[in-house]
């Protein structure tokens, strides 16, 4: 055993030695926004956002809202509307989604689709079809409303399409229904 | 003995140092990040040529060469390639700044730049696709079944059929465009160099297949594998096929008391087709029982029965808890779906329809969206004559159980059970009387009104 004892300590040096090399490049990996290039920070400005909230009446009502800052860029703007819409109403309608709904991810393509991401409602759920179109219409109308260029929205649920939640169609990115929508 | 915590460090801390693998390609080998199954997937876009670039503001990257784009985010399984929202075989994940994803994930990113990535995640392979045919395999539901289109290739495989799945053999080697969707009858797709393995639904197999020219592409129609159901005999009378939402594992809107919506609507519908039956109009039911039967199935039923009227009976339930009455709904088509029907139609039949029969396919649609529009107006208007229920009007909107029907379709929703008065009304037994004959004296009115409905929509296929 003696004998071995100088290969191991030298194996247990090169380990070392090679886990620190390797560590301080995981280290030095670039973040997502250092792949980009530096992008100097926006000065923030503020803005009005018109939402869309569920009533008793089932019609959607408009709410105008304050922003500290509203982003010029589409899917940051559409991130903050959905947001928005999950922190719920000010002037006491009801809540658009059943769930505490997180915003997972969003993307806009060439067509004016929009896709929003949300975090997946718990399997007891109960959403209706008043549910359903209040969930879908006020995230359609309000980022409709908010971002110049989108003409479609998806609503995707924890990172897939999802055909339905029972009654609608959410296959395919849908276009605002105004008809839904209080006078 | 003292030696084997100093062993046990040095096992535990070689595997550490595996930051990256060796990538072969055409520019020879380059290292790559990977920490197990996972390979840095912008490193491998970059090798392919791609040029990639993180977009703060949308917190996804875009890879972008030769005229394609993909975009992607860590943390999703999703990609917009070309366009178009497309799955991804597995998650995108942030490691250490990289954005890793499995080989068939990184696969399914670079594929449409015209690479293929193969071997393992331990010794990848990158290669061009040079020559090889790009297939994009999509499927086109429609009321008369699916068909699986191939477009990009000009050859035409041989079809080998096996309970359960098809092959198709290439007279030579091809490649994905993009990952292929599993949607309805088509479970999953496989490809090895020629060979295109198709699983599909239990009960399903292909009925024909084609190729077409202009742009050029190879149709697979799929079929009902079971017995057909027996011929249509003529009816003397209207026939109504009444729908009751939901049943067995989804219970649909729940009440107060934890009521099922499901149990209602199966009363309010049997009640109803009780009441007409005595009437002398031949009544069916999607469901008899409680059980789970797909919103597909059930229209389908009503297009094989080739169905006067299709009457979907729901509760509904809102997050506005103060939200109560009857609404009633009938379809609600963007501008571009009659372009998505007349795409339907010409896949779905056998041999490319011609202009009269897309002609006759727009004409039928659009009289029973009319048609539909006039059953609502009357269900509507025979509800908010019952005592109690305020009318909450009649509205549009996409829903998948009256999307495929080929004949006028309504889908009622007869009350709130999240209200919890009007949950116990709905509850009642003499309600769901009141609501069945209201359903009743509206489908009479409708049939007998003098405006006539349509043929079915569905297009002939020989």
């Amino acid at each position: 055993m003696k004998a071995l004892r100088p290969i191991v300590a030298t194996l247990a040096v090169i380990a070392l030695l090679v886990t620190v090399v390797a560590l301080s490049r995981r280290r030095s990996a670039p973040p997502p926004a250092a792949a980009a290039g530096a992008t100097p920070a926006p000065t923030p400005v503020p803005g009005k956002l018109v939402l869309f909230f569920p009533g008793d009446d089932a019609l959607l009502h408009r709410e105008l809202r304050e922003v500290p800052e509203l982003p010029e860029g589409n899917p940051l703007r559409i991130r903050l509307v959905v947001e928005e819409l999950v922190a719920g109403s000010r002037d006491g309608y009801a809540p658009a989604f059943s769930w505490a709904a997180v915003v997972q991810a969003v993307f806009v393509d060439r067509q004016g689709n929009a896709y929003v991401d949300l975090s997946t409602p718990p399997a007891d759920a109960s959403t209706g079809t008043d549910g359903e179109l209040a969930l879908a219409y006020s995230t359609v109308n309000s980022v409709i409303a908010n971002c110049p260029g989108v003409r479609r929205v998806q609503v995707l649920l924890g990172g897939r399409q999802v055909s339905t939640l029972g009654h609608l169609d959410l296959s395919r990115p849908l276009s605002p229904n105004l008809k839904l929508v209080a006078p | 003995m003292r030696l084997r915590p100093i062993l046990a460090l040095v096992l535990l801390l070689v595997p550490l140092t595996a930051v990256g693998v060796t990538v072969t390609s055409p520019q020879g080998p380059s290292e790559v990040f990977a920490r197990g199954e996972l390979l840095d997937v912008v490193a491998l876009l970059r090798l392919a040529g791609a040029e990639v670039q993180f977009a703060p503001a949308a917190g996804s990257y875009n890879a972008a060469a030769g005229g394609h784009e993909v975009q992607f985010t860590p943390g999703g399984s999703l990609a917009v390639v070309d366009g178009r929202l497309t799955p991804l075989p597995g998650p995108l994940r942030l490691v250490d700044g990289h954005v890793m994803g499995s080989l068939p994930t990184a696969a399914a990113l670079i594929g449409p730049f015209g690479w293929s990535l193969r071997g393992t995640a331990a010794a990848p392979e990158l290669a061009k696709v040079g020559g090889t045919e790009q297939l994009e395999l999509s499927v086109v539901r429609a009321p008369t079944g699916t068909t699986l289109v191939l477009r990009g290739t000009k050859q035409r495989p041989r079809v080998t059929t096996l309970p359960g799945s098809v092959t198709l053999l290439f007279p030579a080697p091809v490649v994905l465009a993009r990952p292929v969707v599993p949607e309805g009858e088509l479970l999953e797709a496989e490809l090895h160099d020629d060979t295109l393995t198709l699983r599909l639904a239990p009960g399903t197999e292909v009925a024909s297949s084609y190729p077409l020219e202009d742009p050029p592409r190879f149709v697979l129609r799929l079929a009902k594998a079971e017995p057909v159901a027996p011929m249509v005999t003529p009816r003397a009378g209207p026939l109504v096929v009444l729908d009751p939402g939901h049943g067995g594992e989804d219970l649909g809107a729940r009440g107060p008391g934890g009521e099922s919506e499901k149990e209602i609507t199966l009363a309010v519908a049997r009640a109803t087709a009780a009441r007409l039956q005595a009437a002398g109009v031949t009544a069916r039911l999607t469901r008899e029982g409680d059980e789970t039967v797909s919103l597909t199935d059930r229209t389908a039923l009503a297009n094989r029965l080739q169905a006067t009227v299709f009457l979907s009976i729901h509760v509904n339930a809102s997050p506005a808890r103060g939200a109560h009455g009857a609404e009633t709904y009938y379809m609600s088509v963007d501008a571009s779906d009659p372009q998505a029907a007349q795409a339907a139609a010409r896949e779905n039949a056998s041999v490319p329809p011609d202009t009269l029969q897309l002609i006759l396919w727009d004409l039928a649609h659009v009289a029973n969206l009319n048609n539909s529009a006039r059953l609502a107006r009357v269900v509507q208007e025979r509800l908010n004559a019952l005592q109690g229920i305020r009318d909450r009007g009649i509205r549009q909107a996409p829903f998948v159980v009256l999307t495929g029907a080929t004949m006028p379709s309504t889908l009622v929703e007869v009350g709130f059970l999240s209200n919890a008065q009007e949950a116990g009304r709905l509850l009642a037994r003499d309600t769901q009387e009141e609501i069945a004959a209201a359903l009743v004296d509206a489908i009479a009115e409708y049939l007998h009104s003098p405006t006539p409905a349509p043929a079915p929509t569905a297009v002939s296929t020989p």
